[in-house]
Formats: structure tokens, sequence, C-alpha cells
């Protein structure tokens, strides 16, 4: 304990604590001398808590050191390049600059973060459960389904950056990310934004769901405000975040890496990163938009002043439509990035397979306006978005048929990530072929808020980012600690979750088909869907199950996990040549790219040499 | 660019300074005779090019930088690239301003002071000037040509910012253009409020460097974080470069 509350992180939530306590009683201070009303039903008014939470923020990332050396810098002070972590676990709760600590620091708050959204899902699923409202009152319940979103979107962003984080530096052959501050502070600005997050339940929670839609959130309690700071907070994470990846790739790359030797995971961090850079400073100028909005009066969505609501939708729509593809495709990448491993055959079509992840992430720039069908823009945009939207489509088959491809003839193995790298291109497949109906503007008007919308996103972001996580877990967990993890464990969470996440999602397009409407708290007994509601709710506690199966199987294997330290998949990869775990400043001896990444099975082909050690 | 030498360098800033200030008197001139759009974005994408080109030396992200991946020109040139990317990320911010902004108001523009406009314009586009001229004699090894004008260049950007948000926010205020009124007022204290806090951020970047530089921390052939205060302060200008016409030159007054 004592570690704890000398680390980086306990100081940071306590200067976090001050900051906002400091800054919220400025503003009641001013608002009280100015004869304004001072304090609201949550103690500070609502300037007061934005305010606060802006201070709060700025000096969690002070209190926690992670900018300790830019302040050195800009005050003409030299600062070493190489830091050196302690051994102990206390690096993880401390300001590391070692990209694969900022990585595993990143997957463990995903991990966290994704219990928490895992359990707001269970409690309003539980009040699905059967008709009528069982323990919830509906500002409840609506809060707890954009909690659920947004927590899910934050924890998929946090997972993604763990896994580009940790892999890409090795894949590359790079000692680091080109900017390591930049990367820590990267990480830990998410964690003052993930406690914003959380508060908001607290100040009155907010009634919007995840997308925040004025007039609604322009009039929703303080806790809407909290949500807009914490997403804009996040954002920048996700925005610096994919600047350090870019210039990694650009920049660090190992001698003979050209564009057509990446790996194809390096390939899908590329054009999750372009997606992130650009896209993510619109939902945070939406976002700041509807904050002042509240606090200044000022009219952009408002009507009555001259506003347009519809406004909101497409700035927010131009980044939170591409970011779907922010998640799915680091996940494309792990899944094609491991098929090879395990059906020892070449990956079927490198070249198209490179090309359809920035193919998906440009294509994604232009289709934003189909989540806007039934919104009221203006119409004549509806056929053009559409038909863009089907073009997604295409680079996206692209990728199956490679998989199908490279699968066809080959020698399967089926350990634990094999068995989720599969179960995410089952899973993908369901969500791709459920999604053209959406795209489709004549079935959309019907589909629209319906229960068959939540089938179809869940899939996608199972298959493309879930399972493809788990299998990465699975596959480098080994990497990261030199132990592999139980292998029966991970078997009973695989045929514990894929089966119940089929009967949720597949359970909910049936009644989404229906006529079942989305974020509503209660349905008619009459529509006869109380029995397929319970078993999604089972269906969901099964899943749950599961992730608690991995997640004691997480903390066995790094204690009593069977000891591996070296090629444990007989992988081609770089990271997989030197014994585990890696090094700060990873490879002793730089390697050169000689040969082809994913030529499995053709005798005497290689991708990488290693320098002969100087003696 | 060291291999030119530095009064040859100094006029080439010269020249381009010239440049600027008569296309911006153009666009003034275009915009209260003609009020051709199409020869306004035209105007403004003319004047940004200038200044990313010569000012930014947006050619530099193409050369090639030699020696090991330690060393220090290997090392700008990674950080050459990690600030062009972030001026592309914040560039989405101002861009989505302009696209709420033509959205809302369409082709009417808030009733706004033609003369205290032009003024800040001027005062921005001089010290851009300036800055040219610092970094000019940074990169010659001038520390005291550097510090003057850096000095110059903080005080026309400190001058902006007063002139936007202590003058033309009261004047706007007393016009009835209130950030609570009508959605134009709301744009209006937006997008110049945004622009202001990024001046502000330039400033004190610049006063950062003015320190350092004071205290030898830079010199002719070390000296990047005298070129990424000067590239950010351009990118500062080049933004105005086109609120001024969106704001103040484009559309017929509301």
């Amino acid at each position: 304990m004592k570690k704890f509350f000398k680390s980086a992180l306990a100081r940071g939530l306590l200067w976090q604590l001050v900051g906002t306590l400091v800054g919220g009683g400025f503003v009641t201070g001013i608002r009280a001398v100015m004869g304004l009303e001072a304090l609201g039903r949550f103690g500070f008014s609502e300037p007061a808590w934005v305010f606060g939470g802006l201070i709060g923020t700025l000096t969690f990332l002070g209190g926690s050191g992670v900018v300790s050396d830019w302040v050195k810098w800009a005050r003409g002070i030299p600062t070493h390049d190489h830091h050196e972590d302690p051994p102990g676990w206390e690096k993880f709760i401390n300001v590391s600059l070692d990209h694969k600590v900022i990585g595993i620091q990143y997957t463990l708050t995903a991990l966290i973060v994704l219990g928490l959204g895992g359990t707001f899902a269970l409690i309003f699923r539980t009040e699905l459960a059967a008709s009528g409202l069982q323990f919830l009152n509906g500002s409840q319940y609506n809060t707890m389904v954009g909690l659920h979103g947004i927590v899910m979107i934050v924890a998929i962003l946090l997972g993604i950056a763990g896994m580009m984080n940790y892999l890409v530096p090795l894949l590359i052959g790079a000692a680091d990310m080109a900017f390591p501050r930049l990367n820590a502070f990267s990480y830990w600005i998410t964690i003052p934004a993930a406690i914003w997050l959380v508060s908001s339940l607290f100040l009155g929670g907010f009634d919007t769901g995840w997308t925040g839609y004025p007039p609604l959130s322009a009039r929703a309690p303080v806790g809407m405000q909290m949500f807009f700071l914490a997403v804009f907070v996040v954002g920048w994470s996700s925005i610096l975040g994919g600047l350090n990846l870019l210039v990694s790739v650009a920049r660090m790359r190992a001698k003979g890496m050209t564009s057509f030797r990446l790996p194809i995971f390096v390939w899908a961090s590329i054009a999750t990163s372009l997606i992130s850079l650009t896209a993510t400073q619109l939902i945070g100028l939406s976002f700041q938009m509807v904050m002042f909005q509240r606090l200044f009066g000022m009219g952009f969505f408002d009507p009555a002043k001259g506003g347009n609501p519809v406004l909101f939708q497409h700035l927010f729509w131009f980044y939170s439509h591409p970011a779907v593809y922010v998640f799915i495709l680091p996940g494309l990448g792990i899944i094609s990035e491991l098929l090879p491993v395990f059906v020892r055959k070449p990956l079927f079509g490198y070249r198209w397979v490179a090309m359809s992840s920035l193919g998906i992430a440009l294509v994604g720039f232009l289709v934003w306006a189909h989540h806007m069908f039934t919104s009221g823009m203006n119409e004549y945009l509806r056929v053009p978005f559409m038909y863009s939207t089907l073009l997604v489509a295409v680079p996206t088959g692209v990728k199956f048929f490679s998989w199908v491809a490279t699968i066809w003839g080959g020698k399967i193995e089926t350990p634990t990530p094999m068995l989720f790298v599969l179960g995410g291109v089952v899973v993908f497949l369901l969500g791709g072929l459920s999604g053209p109906p959406n795209a489709t503007v004549s079935t959309d008007l019907h589909l629209h808020d319906t229960y068959f919308i939540v089938g179809h996103f869940h899939d996608t972001m199972f298959g493309g980012f879930v399972f493809p996580f788990f299998a990465a877990l699975y596959y480098w967990f080994p990497k990261a600690t030199g132990r592999r993890m139980n292998e029966f464990l991970g078997k009973v969470h695989f045929w514990l979750m894929t089966p119940s996440f089929l009967v949720l999602t597949l359970g909910m397009m049936r009644i989404g088909l229906l006529g079942m409407r989305r974020r509503i708290s209660d349905y008619d007994a009459a529509l006869g869907f109380d029995t397929t509601h319970l078993v999604l709710t089972v269906a969901g506690f099964l899943i749950f199950t599961s992730v608690l199966v991995f997640v004691y199987n997480l903390f066995r294997s790094m204690k009593k996990g069977e000891i591996a330290t070296g090629n444990l998949w007989n992988s081609r990869s770089p990271e997989w040549q030197v014994d585990s775990p890696i090094p700060a400043h990873n490879y002793a001896q730089p390697f050169e790219v000689v040969g082809e990444p994913y030529d499995y099975g053709l005798p005497g082909s290689k991708f990488v040499e290693f320098a002969k050690p100087k003696p | 660019m060291a291999h030119t030498n530095q009064s040859e360098a100094l006029r080439l800033g010269i020249t381009i300074f010239i440049f600027l200030a008569l296309l911006t008197a153009l666009e003034f001139v275009v915009a209260l005779a003609l009020n051709s759009i199409p020869l306004l974005v035209v105007v403004a994408l003319v004047k940004a090019g200038l200044v990313m080109y010569y000012y930014m030396h947006i050619y530099k992200l193409q050369q090639e930088s030699g020696g090991g991946h330690d060393s220090y020109e290997y090392k700008t040139g990674t950080n050459r690239l990690g600030l062009w990317l972030f001026l592309l990320s914040d560039s989405f911010v101002f861009g989505g301003l302009l696209v709420s902004r033509f959205n809302l108001l369409g082709f009417t523009r808030p009733h706004l002071s033609q003369v205290l406009g032009l003024v800040v314009t001027v005062v921005l586009l001089v010290s851009s000037f300036f800055m040219n001229r610092a970094e000019t004699q940074m990169a010659h090894g001038n520390k005291k040509g550097f510090l003057g004008n850096t000095l110059v260049t903080i005080l026309l950007g400190a001058g902006f910012v007063i002139g936007v948000v202590g003058v033309e926010w009261q004047l706007a205020a007393a016009e009835g253009i209130r950030a609570s009124s009508m959605v134009d007022g709301g744009i209006f204290y937006m997008m110049t409020g945004m622009h202001a806090f990024h001046v502000l951020t330039g400033v004190l970047f610049l006063w950062i460097v003015y320190r350092n530089a004071r205290k030898d921390v830079y010199s002719a052939e070390k000296h990047w974080g005298v070129e990424a205060a000067t590239v950010y302060w351009h990118f500062v200008d080049v933004v105005w470069i086109f609120f001024y016409p969106a704001l103040y030159l484009i559309g017929s007054v509301a």
C-alpha cells in the first residue's frame, strides 16, 4: 500500500481532487461576488463544475509528473533520454516512458473499463428481462445506456492503444515510439477523463445516450457537461496517440522494412491513426459547442436563435462513424496477423489486405450521414451517402477473401488465440452482412433505432475488437510476461462466450425486426418479447461470467503460468525471435528485413535477420 | 537554409511580405467592390500557400535528414513531421468552425468594424514577417537579431489579442452581437475566441523560446525549439488568413 500512495497515480488523483475544488471554488467565489447563483443542485453550480473539471484535469497531469520533462525543457533544462523503470509491479502505476509498459498500462486500464461498461450493460439488461419497470426509473435507465455506450467506446480506444503501443515498435524494430513522453501523456490523460465520465453518474446523469444530441443535451443535468468534458479529454489521448504512431512508423523502421514488407497490423494501425488524428477534432468541437451553448447561451444548435441541431449531428458523425473503423481496423489487422501463423501458410493477397485497411479508412470519411437518414437532413444527401456506405463492403470483402483463402488448405492448429481469431471472423461476418440493410435508405427507414441496429453493431464491435483483442492477449501474453496463459481456462472462456454472444446478437436482431425500439426502458408485454429479452439477459450474464474466467486466468497465469520464453507459436515475426519478456529499448541487436513477412511453410524463406552480437 | 547567406534570406522574407500585403489589400478591395466569393477564396489560398512555403518551409518535410537515427538532424526531421501532423489535426477544428459558420450563417456576415478587422489582420501579418526575420537570424547564428525580432513578434501578437478580445469584442457587444443573442454572435465569439486562444499559446511558446535563447540554449545548427515556435506562429497566421474573409468580407451584412 505504501508503494501505491507514493505512486504517480495516487499523486495525480490527489491533485485532481485539489484542482477541482480550487477551480470550482474560484468560479463559485466569482459568481457570489457578481451576485449570480453561487451553488447548484450538486454543490457547485454548472460553470463551477466545468471549470473545476478542467483545472482538475490539468492538476492531475502536473501532479502525476507526466509533464515534468516538458516543463524542464521550457525552462531550458536538458533531460535524460533514457529512463529506467524499477523492476517491480509499481512501474505500472508510475510514469514510464517504455512503450511496452505504456502498452500494458493501456491494456489493463482497458480491461477495467470494459468490466465497468459490462456492468452497466448487465444492470439495464436485467431491467429489460421483463416488461414493466423493475428497479430503475427512466432517467437512471437512460444514464446506464449512455454510460454503457461511451464507457465501452473509451475501453475500446484504450484497448487498441494498448495493442498498438505494445506491438508496433516491436514489429517495426524500433527502440520505442518516436515521442515517448507524448506517449506517456496520451495514456495518463485518460485517467482523469475516466473519472469525469463516471462522475456524471453522480451529477444527475444524462438522458441522451452516448451521442449527446442537442436539444436534449443542451438541457440535461450537469452530468451531461462532465460527459462532454470527459470525451473531449479522451479525444486528446486518441489524437496524440495517432500522431505518435504515424511518426514512429514513418521514421523508426528497421533497415529493409519497406512499405510492402510492413506487418499487416502496422498497416491497420496507420489507417486507424489517420482517422483518430484528424476526425477526432470534430467530435471535440461539436461537444465544445454544446458546452458553450449551455454555459454562455450561444445559439449554435438552438433553432430559436437561428441555430441548427442537425449541424451537430453532421459534426458528431463525421468523427463517430469513422471512429468505428478506428475500433475495428486494428482487430482485423490482428486477425490477418495471426491466421498465417496458425494455418502455416502465407497470407493470401498481402498487398490487397494492406491497402484494404487504408481503403476502409478513406471511404470511412465519406459515409457519416448514413446515421441521419431519418434526421430531417436534406433528402438529396441520402442516396450518395447510401452508395458511399455500401462501398465500404468492398475493401472489407477483400479482407474476408484473404482470410478464407489463407485458411484454405492450411494445416490448422487451434490453440486459444486461434479460436478467438476464428470466432472473430465468424462474428464479424454476421456484423458485416447485417450492415447493408442499415445502409440502404429504404430498409433503414424501418430499421433505424431498432434493436436490429444494436445487434448489428455489437457483432461488428465483438468481431472487430473484442475477439481479436482476446486473441492478441492470449497470443502476446507470453511475450509480455514470459509465461503462457492456461489453455483449458482459455477454451472455457471461448466456448462460454461465443455461443452466448451469438444468441445475444441474433436475438437482438430478431426482436429488432419485429419492432423493438432501442434505448427505451420498457416495452409492451403484448409484443411478446418477454421470453426473448429474458434469454438475452441470461446470455449477457454468461458473457460476463466467461470474462471473469478470463480475468482469473490472467492473474493466475501471471504467477503460476507455464514458463514460455521462446518462440512459442513458431512465428516469423521479429519479436518472437528473442527471449521473453523483452527488456527496455527492445532489441539488443538490430535486425534487417530480408524477406516477406508471411511466407509461412515456404522452406528456406526468411523475414528478418539479426545482426551478429559484437564480441 | 544555411547555404544561402543571411541578407539574401532576409530579402526573400521582405519580398514575400510585400506580396502578402498587396494580396490583403486586393482582398479588401475585392470584397468591397465586387463581393466575389470565388476570388476571395483564391486570394486566401494563395496567401496561405505563400506563408506555408516561404515562412513555414513545408518543403523541409521532404528533405532527407542525414546521420544515424540518434543524430540531432534525424530527430529534428522526426519532430518536424510530428508538428506538421499536429497542425493537420488542429486545422480540422478550424475547418469544422468554418463549416459551422457557413451552415448557420450562409452568405451573410455579422456587422463588424471593417477598420478594426483590417488593422488586426495587418498586425498579425506583420508579426509573421518579424518572426520570419527572427528565425532566419537564428539560423545564421545572429542571437541579438533573433531576440529583437522575437520580442517585436510577441508584442504584435499581444496587440492582436488585445485588438480582438479587448476592443473588437466590446464593440461587437455594443452593436448587440452578444454570445447569447442570435447565432451569428455565437459563431463570431467561438471563431475569434478559438483563434485568440491559439494566438495566446503561440505568444507563450515564443516567450519560452525567447527566454531559452537568452540562456544560449539554441545555436545556428541546433534550434528545433525556435523552428517549432516559428512554424506554429505562422500556422496561427494561416488560420486567420481564412477566418478574416469568412468573418469580415464574404457575403452581405445580416
